[in-house]
């Protein structure tokens, strides 16, 4: 037991299962089918959301345009597919190579200017929705392919079939942080960027990649939005913030950069859907479901703080 | 191979940090560079490496012209650097750290268990036993200086330079790391070693004879007179300032009881890793007691944090660690002096003025001569020794009643050193209360009026310093080892 609590994402698995048991105790409609699809399906977009994020606290900077970027991908997703009748896979490709665009911008920059990423990213944030809005004059588009909008809602048993992209990008991460050289110089430039400068570490690249890999998962985010809404809203990405930065830090990640959990954050994302979910099925007044996510997100943090503290991490 | 250094010079904001400093480094050699802090060795290190370059000068490797535009450059030539701050990355393993910039690896991805291989083949090379797979966090810092030595073995390194590297060693350690340098030089390696102990320069390399003997010298005369500041033995015969009965820490203290009385220097000597400094901070509520009692100035006293030691009980730490818990780097002195009195300087409102707390520190930036052209001078650009008499500055302007002094000169060059233990002696003197934790024993017999052995978080043995180096060395050490064998006996 000790060596299970001294593991990061320890408690937030004791969470969710405990959480589980009791939601399906007290609401039996949460065991059902298609409160279980709804539930793998609302995290995938999340789950993108979160890497995002986490890529960019690996490397020691943070993404306040993870949103915005994530937005900007849908509309131009969707506008190709819609008013200029771009077949879908080219569609998306051109899509997320602008996400990656966009993150070279936010890297370039921060490099370039020397300026803190957090306040590069605070302005192109706004740069990405302005463009967003002027795309669309805040207006989706709706005609889109159907294939498109039949793999963001088709499923197999309880499985979504959004599901898969998520799932793949997780292990392709997992392998990169964990084995691949560029990943391991992102974690070393995030634990100590000077130390990593004297090894003979390029500091500027290491943060530029973190940023477009940041941007080609916020984008791949955008797009899985788009599909599952069988349609892209303008306002896709403006609730990413909070998750984003939750789910990683919840996942032990540490906002001094260098250390992240890609399990921890997965398992992060799922305890967050859950609560979520619990909350439409036991029918929490959806004007306090904002609140309530915010409060239960401190707790979560709070818990593993302690415990961290208490196996000597801190 | 011979690495030339030709009249190089280099300026920061309101600093001169190097003016026409020339070096050769040959094949099997070892060159010490000593000299004051600010002198400019760690910005001739950093330059030869790639780290700054140069406004002016040339550098020339086997007489050939070579700019480096990064670190990386310098380490593809040969060149590597151990350097004063520490350069690991703590959640990286051992293996990892070596091997950072050239992982082994296996169709693009790392190959671990090769790395690992390889980083034990540095390590046996310098003699450091540990699970290559340890993530450095948990080493001890003599462990991590020796990860980083490795590191630059791994290297390949021709020229190697060696910034300070026993400030955080133990005398055992330094010895093992002679031994390699010498082994290294052997090899065939060009070595630069750094150092602020005229002791270790003169063991380490013998190029110093047809380097600057003449200074060096004059620099061991200098330092026989210094040697001679002891501060004369005084009878305690001030008040009490603070007693300490049983006092018990969570970081694991036990029954801790001494007093320390105005007028008095007490010294806290201990290894490394002994527990002083974090005595220390649970004396200035930076940590908690678990057991045992406090009484200051006579009367029972509970101090719940920092503030409530410094404003009722009047008492003041001044860090071991400068950079982190000594100075705010980039404020200007006058910021940092007048840091413990801002409530002092305060006027309707709340508000304070730059030429108000410029009037109130200018009197203890002159006390201490801290060099600078001004007040305004962010404390980032000052020397070490110079930021730490910012940091002593900001007690005295507090005008603590007790300060709790720790190794109050590392990394510190021999002239500022002497001026601040003499200075240690005239607060004494003045009527202060000192507790002085050092690890270096010269510094504690010179200072201390009594001294007390702390070895695994206990006090072991106190004895009253009669100022023989030698007798007391010969005591303290033995109550260390004393207490070293009953532990080894009970396991």
């Amino acid at each position: 037991m000790g060596a299970f609590f001294r593991l990061q994402w320890s408690g937030i698995l004791v969470g969710i299962i405990a959480g589980g048991i009791a939601l399906a105790l007290s609401a039996p409609a949460f065991l059902s089918e298609f409160n279980l699809f709804v539930l793998l399906r609302s995290i995938c977009v999340s789950l993108l959301v979160a890497y995002a994020q986490m890529v960019m606290l690996g490397v020691g900077q943070m993404n306040l345009s993870v949103g915005a970027l994530g937005g900007l991908v849908a509309v131009v997703t969707g506008g190709l597919m819609d008013a200029l009748g771009v077949p879908t896979l080219p569609a998306i490709m051109i899509g997320v190579a602008a996400g990656g665009a966009a993150g070279f911008v936010n890297g370039w920059l921060t490099v370039r200017t020397g300026i803190n990423g957090f306040i590069v990213t605070l302005a192109t944030a706004s740069a990405f929705a302005g463009i967003n809005l002027g795309i669309t004059k805040a207006v989706p588009f709706y005609n889109l392919p159907a294939d498109f909008v039949a793999f963001g809602n088709g499923r197999v048993g309880l499985f979504p079939l959004l599901l898969i992209v998520p799932l793949l990008v997780t292990v392709v991460l997992a392998l990169f942080f964990a084995r691949a050289v560029p990943g391991r110089h992102m974690l070393a430039v995030g634990g100590n960027a000077p130390a990593a400068q004297l090894s003979g570490v390029s500091v500027p690249r290491a943060i530029i990649s973190a940023h477009v890999l940041s941007g080609l998962l916020a984008a791949v985010a955008g797009v899985l939005a788009v599909a599952q809404l069988g349609s892209a809203q303008p306002t896709i990405g403006s609730d990413w913030l909070l998750i984003s930065f939750a789910a990683p830090i919840i996942g032990g990640a540490s906002l001094a950069g260098g250390a992240i959990s890609i399990v921890g954050t997965l398992l992060a994302v799922v305890l967050i859907g859950l609560i979520q979910n619990a909350m439409v099925l036991v029918k929490v007044d959806p004007y306090w479901v904002q609140f309530l996510l915010g409060a239960l997100i401190l707790a979560a943090v709070w818990f593993n703080r302690y415990r961290a503290i208490k196996v000597g991490e801190i | 191979m011979a690495l030339t250094v030709d009249k190089a010079s280099k300026s920061f904001p309101g600093v001169r940090a190097l003016k026409d400093a020339s070096l050769e480094l040959r094949s099997g050699e070892v060159h010490a560079l000593m000299g004051e802090n600010g002198a400019g060795k760690s910005t001739l290190i950093k330059i030869i490496t790639g780290v700054h370059r140069p406004d002016g000068g040339r550098l020339l490797l086997d007489g050939q012209d070579v700019l480096f535009a990064s670190p990386r450059d310098a380490i593809r030539l040969g060149i590597s650097a151990v350097h004063q701050e520490r350069n690991l990355i703590p959640r990286f393993s051992v293996a990892e750290n070596i091997l950072l910039e050239n992982l082994p690896r296996r169709t693009g991805l790392v190959d671990y268990a090769r790395a690992n291989a390889e980083a034990k083949k540095y390590l046996e090379m310098i003699g450091l036993v540990v699970d290559t797979r340890t993530e450095v966090r948990h080493l001890s810092v003599a462990q991590m200086q020796m990860v980083e030595i490795a590191k630059a073995l791994s290297h390949e390194a021709k020229v190697l330079l060696l910034d300070e590297p026993t400030a955080s060693l133990t005398g055992e350690e330094a010895d093992a790391l002679f031994a390699l340098v010498q082994r290294l030089k052997a090899q065939g390696a060009a070595i630069l070693f750094v150092s602020h102990k005229l002791e270790e320069v003169l063991a380490i390399g013998e190029p110093m004879a047809n380097m600057t003997r003449g200074r060096l010298i004059e620099a061991m005369i200098g330092r026989a007179e210094r040697i001679a500041v002891v501060r004369p033995p005084k009878a305690a015969t001030g008040a009490v300032k603070l007693e300490a009965s049983g006092v018990a820490t969570a970081a694991g203290h036990r029954d801790i009881s001494f007093t320390v009385r105005r007028g008095e220097i007490l010294g806290l000597y201990g290894l490394v890793g002994a527990g002083r400094t974090e005595l220390a901070r649970a004396l200035v509520g930076k940590d908690k007691l678990s057991g045992g009692t406090l009484s200051i100035d006579g009367k029972p006293a509970v101090i719940r944090s920092v503030e409530e030691a410094l404003k009722r009980h009047r008492i003041g730490y001044l860090s071991e660690d400068r950079k982190y818990e000594g100075v705010v780097l980039l404020h200007p002195i006058r910021f940092n002096v007048a840091m413990t009195i801002w409530d002092r300087l305060a006027r309707f409102l709340g508000f304070q003025t730059a030429a108000g707390e410029r009037r109130a520190t200018e009197p203890f930036a002159r006390q201490l001569e801290i060099r600078t052209p001004s007040l305004e001078q962010s404390v980032g650009n000052l020397s070490g020794g110079n930021q730490q008499k910012v940091s002593l500055a900001k007690w005295l302007a507090a005008k603590v009643d007790l300060l709790i002094i720790d190794e109050p000169t590392v990394g510190i060059d021999i002239k500022t050193k002497a001026y601040i233990h003499e200075l240690i002696g005239k607060l004494a003197d003045d009527g202060l209360a000192i507790l002085l934790i050092s690890s270096e024993l010269p510094e504690m017999v010179a200072l201390a009026d009594r001294i007390l052995v702390m070895h695994e978080f206990r006090i072991v043995d106190g004895f009253d310093n009669d100022r023989s180096y030698e007798a007391m060395s010969r005591k303290v050490m033995g109550a260390i080892h004393r207490h070293s064998d009953e532990a080894v006996a009970v396991e």
